[in-house]
């Protein structure tokens, strides 16, 4: 078992009391000596992620996505559960496992911004074990790797922050760590620094063989750069699934017929495996939108019905589409059907 | 004990970066101090109306300047080891340099012991300088025995990095403590400046609260060697290893260093389980 993955939550949760003192009651307006607030940052997760793979975690604001990857790295101590780390306990190995464990987390200032890149990454290698001829050549290669090779010896606080963000992921790196955790690597970034980053993470789990949780409330970004995403939203973990599949979850159901004028619907919704149909006059013609039963073969006598129906009408059919659906609608249901 | 001296290594190569690359502020940093003590001893002179015989160098308080600017020195010593585990520690963790040195495999007290000696060491060297110039300046020698004053420094660091520790726990898990602390820091850096046997004669609950506050026998101990030169006000001769306060010293830094490290390892844990290492 542990041999197959390298990042395991095994229904891990967690519950962050807050103490308030002469706080408003926003229920009853009365202003109270002393309330105790509980925030479940954290609700039964679990998930493991392969070698070779990217996880995302995907998830609004407050969801948890920084609390998972603050516990996944022994910053933040679950109340129940366990996290493995390449089949090692982080409560009770954590020294073994911050080993094998490279984090950069959101918008904290981890370079040292008088020194250079390679300064930079002297000091922070040798906190993590690294030296000598090993720590020189893998400095370089790894600023070379990400982008920054005419940036060596300039002094950080000169960098943009994409630069910066582009720095802090190689002194994650710096100790060759078989997991890399990324809490919103591109936030802040412009299109084509995400860009870059979300390539350079692609390219390294695939060389490398590292596995790689990335947290993001980008959509975009978990669509490119992930394997597998895990939805997240207040603490629970909604959806777990390839992302092709979450995607496929919802899209290939509708299908969309063009046509050249509107066909009458009242039997194309009597149709069996139809369960939805309607008409739509869009900016290239007329559409008929059907959305289908999940299962195959349902899914394909109602094509063929549909298709047979609007022959007997004579309606001249353009082509057939099926729609495509994105992250963003997938997510938004996703998040709101548990509500 | 191979990654402590790895850390320690990584924060001298920094420090020194540092340094080299603003010698400017490293320089006139070191200036202002030493104008800084000027100014002091001669404000503490003029308190006793003698400005101009101050100036004329052959003033008979010098010895009370020096006493006052090595006991300023040390406070200064005092406030800055206990402030690095609490001013310094809130500033860590609100950049998140913190979470960083917790994710180091060689563990957080690992790397904080090496950061603290190297700025400690620092502060020492530059100390020394300035005392050492503002003794030159106004005509009192110190009476340096390197052996004694060096132990003495090491003591005395130790003595405040168990206290630090102790603080820099309670500060990891409640963040409030860090407003406490300052008002501790002064009262440390008070208590170094005035230090001397005469407390030592006070009734038993006020003498072992002194002793209990890591800097009083550290202070007294600096003093005895620096200053008086074993010298007790009778005009005896003591020397350092019978000296009450060494005792009191040595046995302060094994419970504090005791209590700080037992207390930090503690609130480490406390703080990962509220999740406060990476937030202010
Ligand atoms: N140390 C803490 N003490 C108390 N509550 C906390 C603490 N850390 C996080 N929380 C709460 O836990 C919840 C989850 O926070 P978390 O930072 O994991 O969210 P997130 O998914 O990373 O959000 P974002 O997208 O904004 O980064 C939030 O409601 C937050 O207020
Ligand atoms: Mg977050």
């Amino acid at each position: 078992m542990s041999g197959e993955f390298l990042v395991e939550l095994d229904g891990v949760q967690k519950t962050f009391r807050l103490h308030h003192f002469f706080k408003v009651d926003e229920d009853t307006q009365r202003r109270r000596l002393y309330r105790k607030q509980r925030v479940h940052a954290a609700q039964a997760v679990s998930f493991a992620v392969r070698p070779g793979e990217i996880f995302g975690l995907l998830g609004p604001n407050g969801a948890g996505k920084t609390t998972t990857v603050k516990m996944i790295s022994g910053l933040v101590r679950p109340d129940r559960g366990e996290v493995r780390v390449d089949g090692l306990s982080v409560e009770r190995q954590r020294k073994q496992v911050l080993r094998r464990l490279g984090v950069v987390l959101e918008g904290t200032r981890t370079t040292i911004w008088p020194l250079t890149p390679l300064e930079n990454l002297a000091y922070y290698g040798n906190l993590k074990n690294v030296t000598g001829r090993v720590l020189k050549r893998r400095a370089h290669e790894l600023l070379d790797f990400i982008g920054l090779k005419d940036k060596k010896n300039v002094q950080v606080r000169l960098l943009s922050r994409g630069q910066k963000q582009k720095l802090a992921i190689c002194i994650a790196l710096i100790a060759d760590p078989k997991v890399l955790l990324l809490d919103e690597p591109t936030t802040g970034l412009d299109v084509q620094s995400s860009r870059a980053i979300k390539d350079k993470i692609i390219e390294m789990t695939r060389d490398l063989g590292k596995s790689v949780v990335v947290t993001t409330h980008d959509m975009h970004v978990a669509q490119e750069l992930c394997d597998r995403i895990g939805i997240i939203d207040k603490g629970r973990l909604v959806a777990c699934k390839k992302t092709s599949e979450l995607l496929e979850l919802f899209s290939d159901r509708t299908f969309i017929f063009r046509v050249d004028r509107l066909p009458s619907l009242d039997p194309v919704r009597d149709l069996p495996g139809v369960m939805e149909a309607s008409n739509e006059l869009s900016a290239d013609g007329p559409m008929l939108i059907v959305r289908l039963d999940a299962g195959m073969e349902a899914r394909s006598a109602a094509l063929y019905g549909v298709v047979g129906l609007l022959r007997e009408e004579g309606v001249l059919l353009r082509g057939i589409d099926q729609r495509q659906q994105n992250l963003e609608t997938v997510f938004l249901q996703l998040t709101s059907s548990t509500i | 004990m191979f990654g402590f001296f790895l850390v320690m290594k990584a924060e001298i190569v920094r420090s020194w970066i540092i340094m080299r690359r603003y010698w400017f502020r490293t320089i006139t940093g070191l200036f202002i101090g030493y104008g800084m003590l000027v100014v002091l001893v001669l404000g503490f002179m003029a308190s006793s109306d003698q400005v101009e015989q101050a100036m004329s160098r052959n003033f008979e308080d010098a010895a009370a300047a020096t006493n006052f600017v090595l006991g300023f020195i040390i406070g200064m010593f005092a406030f800055g080891v206990v402030g690095m585990f609490t001013q310094g520690l809130q500033g860590m963790a609100r950049t998140g340099i913190l979470e960083q040195l917790c994710m180091s495999p060689h563990g957080l007290i690992t790397n904080f012991l090496a950061r603290s000696i190297v700025s400690a060491t620092m502060t020492i060297a530059s100390s020394a300088f300035m005392v050492y110039m503002v003794s030159l300046t106004f005509g009192e020698t110190l009476h340096f025995y390197p052996g004694e004053v060096l132990l003495l420094l090491t003591l005395t660091f130790i003595n405040l990095l168990g206290f630090g520790f102790m603080m820099g726990g309670l500060v990891l898990v409640f963040k409030q403590v860090g407003q406490v602390a300052v008002l501790i820091r002064m009262a440390l850096f008070g208590l170094a400046i005035y230090a001397n046997e005469d407390i030592l004669h006070q009734g038993a609950v006020v003498r072992s609260l002194m002793h209990a506050l890591p800097i009083t026998d550290a202070a007294i101990c600096l003093k005895h060697v620096l200053i008086k030169d074993h010298l007790l006000s009778d005009g005896t001769v003591l020397p350092l290893l019978q000296h009450p306060s060494f005792f009191y010293l040595v046995l302060s830094c094994i419970v504090w260093t005791s209590i700080g490290v037992a207390c930090f390892r503690y609130m480490e844990n406390w703080s990962r389980a509220r999740g406060t290492l990476g937030a202010y």
